[in-house]
């Protein structure tokens, strides 16, 4: 009963902190790497421009979390590539741009003029050797056998990446699949000669290097655009004009240089884009602001989904230690859960959920089923038969029974259940940044994209103390509520 | 006080009991004895319920025992096993009160009753307010048998209560135990390996073999009035001291 009253006083700290948003202002959202971070943040300045209030969802998971937050309306504006558009998302590689724009309006979603740059796959060599050599196009690379080739895994492995490429122009040299960032010191250190490359890496003006001009139309155009709701245009007019007005006004150069002002120079994104746009940069807020709103936001994913967790798992574990054959039923699903990627989990919560918090809770409340049952189920189970029966025979009711001999006596176990559960959730939230969720994963994401150990660890070391409070949280429960009768039984 | 008729129990690979027709009465001292495997603890399961013949019918009181008042027949039957089946995380007092709180008996009338109980069963009071694990094995017991006899049962179920203690406890809760029996006048089913215990403790032998009964009676009517040899082998089988010494 003590464990019910600490667990609901947790439960309320935690919520009470949650914060709302409030739902009317529109929302930006963008991908989880710099330049859509950069392009969402000069969005947004627009907004700031147009004297409207609006929010950044920055650096969710990957294309697919975003495409469907737009249609479902949890983020109202995002930036996206043609070619992802057409290949990826409409599925419909042969379309020109008009098709494109119908397929959008059929789903109640518009598109913008292209930006000015075309952000698709290119090949790149350092700009003194491809000079000596007179390289300038994929083409005259034919005549160069004997170039060293380095390519990213993923270009390697893509149909429409070096296979098709090196087919298409009928290039002789053979290629060998390292990492990205390995193959710019690659080149930079002369021990590679071509790589592959996104035209505007930030990396391309910083050592130096010649893009090859894609002579025979190979890659496909990735025109950055930025994808809106078509409401959008009643509830901000004045904002998608300001978006409209972004055509051509970015090109490769530029992306290149706003690019390598944050991966290089490690200015924030909101500062570089209110630069380039001519407007204050907002406010930033210092570090332990920063860390504490986090770790807000991480408590309430944590909090949230472990009590959820605990009020089903309980009794799920009780009728799974009861009925056996139902039981194992119940252990099989709740395993099966575990094994669903996170990503895939999101991707699948989106239209019931939208993005933010609560499907990362969802998600996590999926995740801690699984020990809290499992463990419930072991420490009912493991009860020496002659106790379990004793306490039948001398006429007990199933509750009392329950209640009063069978949970105390499994206590220890669930406990190491709930707590398995715990330092396991309190892990795995950090993902829940990759939907908008906010919580400690936010700064660890932009370390990761930023390869900025600091940032990294302004995530990490929170998200391990913790682990490690949470941990010592259930430790001093356990204390509380093992009965002395058991801790004495446990000495001997 | 119970019957069983035609009762027969399997298990997956072996006969717990086979057709077995007894009857238990009332007020008397009731021991089943036999060989391993002979179903002396099957029955007694069976009379509370912890398990149910295959075939054939167990009678408590004149009514087939079901499943639907199991928890209300229970409750008319004390029922000890070995070491007494405390629960290690109650105390004592917490052990023998358990039941009679849920049926809501006042703190007032528990602790009286568990007093006088464990004044018969001598057991000290200062011993009441510790855990099983703080306990001898006597006393384990002692506070077995005083949790059965809370509700004041008109019957006693016990599941070689005395097997765990060495000789010279063991010889004193005999003692006091019979004497306890006498003076309750209850319906008492006991088991145990112990032949000189079954016939120091009980008014009637039951002697089962195979999950039959061989014989039922005075312990003095199976040694001088064996109906099978196997009833004088297994009444003698045990060595005595002076046989040996």
């Amino acid at each position: 009963m003590r464990a019910w009253r600490v667990l609901s006083a947790l439960f309320l700290v935690v919520t009470c902190q949650a914060q709302t948003t409030g739902k009317s202002d529109p929302v930006v959202g963008s991908k989880n790497f710099t330049e859509s971070v950069i392009l969402g943040e000069i969005a947004t300045g627009l907004a700031r421009q147009a004297g409207l209030d609006v929010g950044h969802r920055r650096q969710l998971g990957g294309t697919r979390i975003l495409w469907r937050a737009l249609e479902n309306g949890q983020i109202d504006v995002y930036p996206e590539y043609t070619g992802t558009l057409a290949q990826e998302l409409l599925q419909m590689p042969e379309a020109d741009e008009l098709a494109l724009r119908k397929a959008l309006a059929d789903r109640g979603l518009a598109m913008t003029a292209p930006l000015g740059f075309n952000n698709t796959y290119a090949l790149g060599m350092r700009e003194q050797r491809a000079q000596q050599l007179g390289i300038h196009s994929i083409s005259d690379l034919r005549a160069h056998p004997d170039l060293r080739f380095g390519l990213s895994n993923e270009f390697m492995q893509r149909a429409d990446g070096w296979p098709g490429l090196s087919k298409a122009y009928g290039l002789p040299q053979s290629a060998n699949g390292l990492d990205h960032d390995l193959a710019y010191r690659g080149l930079a250190e002369a021990a590679l000669d071509v790589t592959d490359l996104y035209q505007t890496d930030a990396e391309i003006p910083y050592y130096q290097l010649a893009v090859l001009d894609d002579d025979l139309g190979y890659f496909p155009s990735y025109q950055a655009v930025y994808l809106y709701r078509q409401d959008l245009r009643d509830r901000a007019p004045e904002w998608v004009a300001a978006l409209d007005g972004m055509a051509s006004r970015i090109d490769a150069t530029t992306m290149q240089r706003l690019n390598a002002r944050v991966k290089l120079d490690h200015e924030t994104e909101a500062a570089v884009a209110a630069d380039w746009l001519g407007i204050d940069a907002p406010e930033t807020s210092g570090r332990v602001s920063r860390i504490w709103k986090r770790t807000c936001e991480h408590l309430v994913l944590v909090g949230i989904s472990l009590g959820l967790a605990l009020l089903v798992a309980l009794p799920l574990g009780v009728f799974a230690a009861r009925r056996r054959r139902l039981g194992q039923i119940i252990l099989t699903i709740t395993g099966l859960l575990q094994t669903l990627p996170s990503l895939a989990v999101f991707v699948f919560m989106i239209p019931l959920l939208g993005i933010g918090a609560k499907p990362a809770i969802a998600a996590l409340f999926l995740y801690s089923l699984l020990p809290i049952v499992r463990n419930t189920h072991a420490g009912l189970t493991g009860i020496p038969r002659e106790l379990r029966e004793t306490a039948a025979a001398i006429g007990l009711p199933s509750s009392t029974r329950l209640w009063r001999i069978e949970l105390p006596l499994a206590l220890r176990t669930i406990l190491a259940g709930i707590k398995t559960a715990a330092v396991i959730n309190v892990g795995t939230a950090t993902l829940g940044a990759l939907i908008g969720a906010g919580g400690y994963g936010q700064p660890i994401l932009a370390g990761i994209r930023l390869d900025d150990v600091g940032l990294i660890l302004e995530g990490a070391i929170p998200a391990a103390v913790l682990a490690l409070l949470v941990q010592g949280l259930f430790e001093i429960i356990e204390r509380l509520l093992t009965p002395r009768g058991l801790r004495l039984a446990a000495r001997q | 006080m119970f019957s069983l008729s035609a009762v027969s129990k399997h298990y997956t690979t072996t006969v717990a009991l086979d057709r077995l027709d007894l009857e238990i009465e009332r007020a008397r001292t009731t021991a089943l004895i036999g060989p391993s495997g002979a179903g002396k603890s099957s029955v007694l399961r069976m009379l509370i319920g912890l398990e149910w013949p295959d075939v054939g019918e167990v009678r408590f009181d004149d009514e087939p025992l079901r499943r639907e008042c199991l928890l209300e027949q229970r409750r008319r039957i004390g029922y000890v096993i070995q070491e007494g089946g405390l629960f290690p995380h109650l105390s004592a007092a917490d052990n023998i009160g358990l039941l009679a709180r849920t049926l809501d008996w006042s703190r007032k009338a528990i602790g009286e009753r568990t007093r006088q109980l464990a004044e018969l069963c001598h057991l000290p009071i200062d011993a009441l307010a510790r855990y099983p694990s703080e306990l001898s094995g006597g006393q384990r017991q002692r506070v077995g048998l005083i949790r059965a006899l809370m509700l004041d049962p008109p019957v006693l179920l016990l599941d070689e209560p005395l097997g765990a203690l060495d000789p010279i406890v063991r010889s004193e809760l005999q003692a006091q135990m019979r004497e306890l029996f006498a003076s309750l006048k209850k319906t008492v089913v006991l088991v145990t390996h112990d032949v000189a215990e079954a016939a120091y403790l009980a008014d009637t032998l039951v002697l089962l073999r195979a999950g039959r009964l061989v014989q039922q009676g005075a312990a003095r009517e199976l040694l001088d009035s064996p109906v099978d040899p196997f009833v004088r082998e297994f009444m003698t089988a045990q060595r005595s001291l002076a046989d040996v010494a």
